[in-house]
């Protein structure tokens, strides 16, 4: 349904080519997942396979691509094309136009000459098969990452196209929310469709999946069934996230005052409780993953330790300082946060700035040692002179932590630090981490895979509804 | 937090309203509030929208904007003072007691009344077109606008500068909490304020134009710049509307007429 062949494109200005010499079938009822590093041109496979490079980009192409057997420069614009294929980007915010789920779903079927009637049953059926009738009155920005994601999978499929192309579809969605995506894209692969998917989460899709592209570098590395791709170790690595060894020693529970304690910690967002009593304690040293389902309070509950939030009822120590009161700048000595997307903290012109931001603000003595330092520890000392926002999604994870690293603190909190990369850059940053833990740093990270928790952590805890639903040790996690 | 004019849901009387009903009071009340300097016509106008926004279930959001205005009415009545000195003196800027500078830049009649209209004024604009879009699903917006013939590109960017308000806010709020807790301080006052400006504004500016790109390209893929709008749910005349228009239409011509005659003399 789908060809490209001996496609190559540079974007404008670009000195290198983001895909070159790609060559691809996606046919009938087929399910392709493309996978790769960050950078390696998934997206822009994505673009080219939609005919969106050729309609809409500048820059340098070669190749054909056909859509449904006529050359995508035959269709006359992107509205034209848009009738064969449907395509979801991957950044969810950038697709949202509308201030209700359902005038969002209505936007994408209400100029496709369909009768009424036939716009109504469609918004009907496509809000009930993605589980969205209870949310068609919210505002779409006001959503979680993951109920975003549903929305515009939503408007993809409204138009009930006979090929999918989907960027990362699932990528901020918990593992029951994947799952239910995957039934029902399992569902619309057995009625016929094709179904090309950018993701990194194999293992989940894997029921899913006929065969598999590893793209390296803008090329194909590998190409065929599952089966065969995973022969290959590289391949395999990036498919298969391999955090067997990075747990290496028992959680050391050492008997002195605990670097975080909260005691009946409480919070509410206006009249919707967030969290509700919450009593942990975490000993110095200690790797602690903090899992749960979207919205169970994760991300509320680490933004306590360092001031972001201060809590209704209860107590928050970190590093012997009362979290509930002392000031911002303060608390960052001991506890350093990286955030989900490492986009919100950049703004300087080189990375060695970008580091060098938070060791000034802190006044940290032998600034130039400390940036260095940082860099080398997450493997990035020979891009000080690049732009931050030119690196991979990988790097720029890296920079992240290296940024929050660069102060120094105690204890370093990641949230969700393997969005978006595969199998061997989420090992590199989990390995990162560890070493990190070795030096006597104490790691919190919050993370929707229990895979990654429960092979890398010393300790689980599983947040339900604002609270601790479970807090295992790594033995018993492990099983 | 508080969202700056998004829709919000409801049944009210002015949710009830046609679009078009809802830009002509909007545009009368523009024109009443332009025209006059009468602070009592003014007071009047507010109390007029207060009530509207009250019997349509949105005078919270309404009031909640008052604190804006409130703030900039402080630096209209500091210009009105620096710049206009008309009628008697009821007082001094810098109090009389301190030395040396004591006793300069006298407070006019004539200034706290070009103040107080002022700030009238905008208050009344920002809480009719406040009313209009909180009342008012875009989607509606668009079709109306469509039929008004206004190009749809207008249509799409003045809907998506109304849509991204929020985002941006959100996003902003979430990009400062990422600098603070790399011990960034942004400073008290002023000049805090403008030292803050790169490591918020840098990736927000960054962030908000590489989405522009997908953003045109979700707009074309759902056919906006092409294709004609099968017609469903449309807004239709009701008899709020048959009633309210005739009625600020006869409200307009009166204060034309008043207006007029009255510069006539």
């Amino acid at each position: 349904m789908i060809t490209l062949e001996n496609v190559s494109y540079a974007y404008p200005r670009a000195d290198r080519e983001a895909v070159s010499e790609i060559t691809l079938t996606l046919r009938r009822g087929e399910c392709v997942l493309v996978t790769g590093h960050s950078g390696s041109g998934k997206t822009t496979l994505c673009l080219a396979a939609a005919g969106i490079l050729e309609h809409e980009y500048g820059g340098k192409k070669t190749g054909r691509v056909t859509v449904d057997g006529k050359d995508v420069r035959e269709y006359h614009d992107l509205t034209d094309i848009s009738t064969r294929v449907g395509i979801l980007f991957d950044d969810p915010d950038s697709q949202l136009l509308f201030t209700t789920v359902e005038e969002e779903v209505l936007s994408a079927i209400e100029r496709r000459g369909f009768s009424v009637a036939e716009v109504e049953e469609r918004l009907a059926q496509v809000l009930a098969v993605t589980g969205l009738e209870e949310l068609k009155d919210r505002p779409p920005h006001a959503l979680s990452g993951g109920q975003k994601q549903r929305v515009v999978l939503a408007t993809t499929l409204a138009l009930g196209t006979d090929i999918l192309i989907l960027d990362e579809p699932t990528s901020e969605l918990d593992e029951q929310g994947t799952e239910s995506i995957v039934r029902l894209l399992e569902e619309f692969k057995a009625q016929g469709k094709a179904i090309l998917i950018v993701e990194q989460k194999f293992t989940k899709l894997a029921s899913l999946v006929d065969r598999i592209v590893v793209l390296e570098n803008g090329r194909i590395r590998n190409e065929g069934p599952p089966a065969t791709v995973l022969q290959d170790e590289i391949a395999r690595r990036t498919l298969i996230p391999d955090f067997s060894g990075i747990r290496t020693r028992s959680p050391a529970v050492n008997g002195s005052a605990p670097m975080v304690c909260t005691r009946g910690l409480t919070f509410s967002y206006g009249e919707e409780e967030a969290l509700s009593g919450v009593d942990l304690s975490i000993a110095q040293g200690e790797f602690v993953a903090i899992v749960g389902e979207n919205g169970s309070g994760k991300t509320t509950l680490v933004k306590h330790f360092i001031g972001l939030l201060r809590p209704n009822k209860g107590t928050v120590t970190v590093d012997g300082k009362d979290a509930a009161k002392a000031p911002i700048a303060e608390l960052a000595h001991s506890v350093g946060l990286v955030f989900q997307n490492p986009d919100h903290m950049f703004f300087a012109d080189s990375v060695f700035d970008e580091v060098a931001f938070g060791v000034d603000n802190l006044g940290i003595p032998g600034r130039e040692q400390a940036v260095m330092d940082a860099l080398a520890t997450v493997r990035l000392t020979a891009a000080r002179d690049l732009y931050p926002r030119w690196l991979s999604r990988g790097e720029r994870q890296r920079l992240a932590i290296a940024c929050v690293l660069a102060m120094q603190p105690a204890v370093l909190i990641l949230d969700e630090p393997t969005t978006g990369l595969d199998g061997s850059e989420s090992r590199e940053i989990l390995e990162i981490l560890k070493q990190l833990q070795e030096k006597g740093h104490t790691i919190i990270m919050i993370t929707h895979s229990r895979e990654i928790a429960g092979q890398c952590a010393d300790r689980v805890i599983h947040m339900e509804a604002g609270r601790i639903a479970d807090d295992v040790r790594a033995e018993a996690a492990h099983g | 937090m508080a969202e700056i004019l998004q829709y919000i849901p409801g049944d009210g009387i002015f949710h009830r309203l046609h679009p078009v009903t809802k830009i002509l009071f909007i545009i009368i009340v523009s024109v009443v509030t332009i025209l006059t300097s009468s602070i009592s016509l003014l007071a009047g106008l507010l109390l007029l929208i207060f009530l509207l926004a009250y019997a349509g279930h949105l005078l919270r959001p309404v009031i909640q904007q008052m604190v804006l205005i409130l703030l900039m009415s402080i630096v209209i009545y500091l210009i009105t003072i620096l710049t206009v000195q008309d009628g008697a003196v009821i007082g001094y800027l810098i109090p009389s007691f301190i030395p040396l500078i004591g006793g300069s830049i006298p407070i006019t009649i004539g200034a706290l009344t070009v103040g107080t209209v002022l700030t009238l004024r905008f208050a009344i604009l920002i809480s009719a077109f406040q009313l209009f879009v909180i009342s008012t699903q875009p989607r509606d917006l668009v079709h109306t606008m469509e039929r008004a013939r206004v190009p749809v590109d207008y249509t799409l960017m003045f809907i998506i500068a109304l849509r991204f308000i929020p985002t941006l806010q959100i996003e902003g709020k979430r990009i400062h909490e990422a600098q603070l807790a790399r011990g960034y301080h942004s400073g008290d006052g002023f000049m805090g304020r403008i030292r803050s400006v790169a490591p918020v504004m840098v990736p927000l500016v960054s962030n908000s134009l590489s989405r522009a790109t997908l953003l045109g390209l979700t707009i074309d893929l759902r056919g906006y710049r092409t294709r004609a709008r099968t017609r469903l749910r449309e807004r239709t005349f009701g008899i709020a509307d048959k009633v309210a228009i005739p009625l600020m239409c006869l409200a307009g011509i009166a204060f034309l007429y008043g207006f007029l005659t009255s510069s006539l003399l």
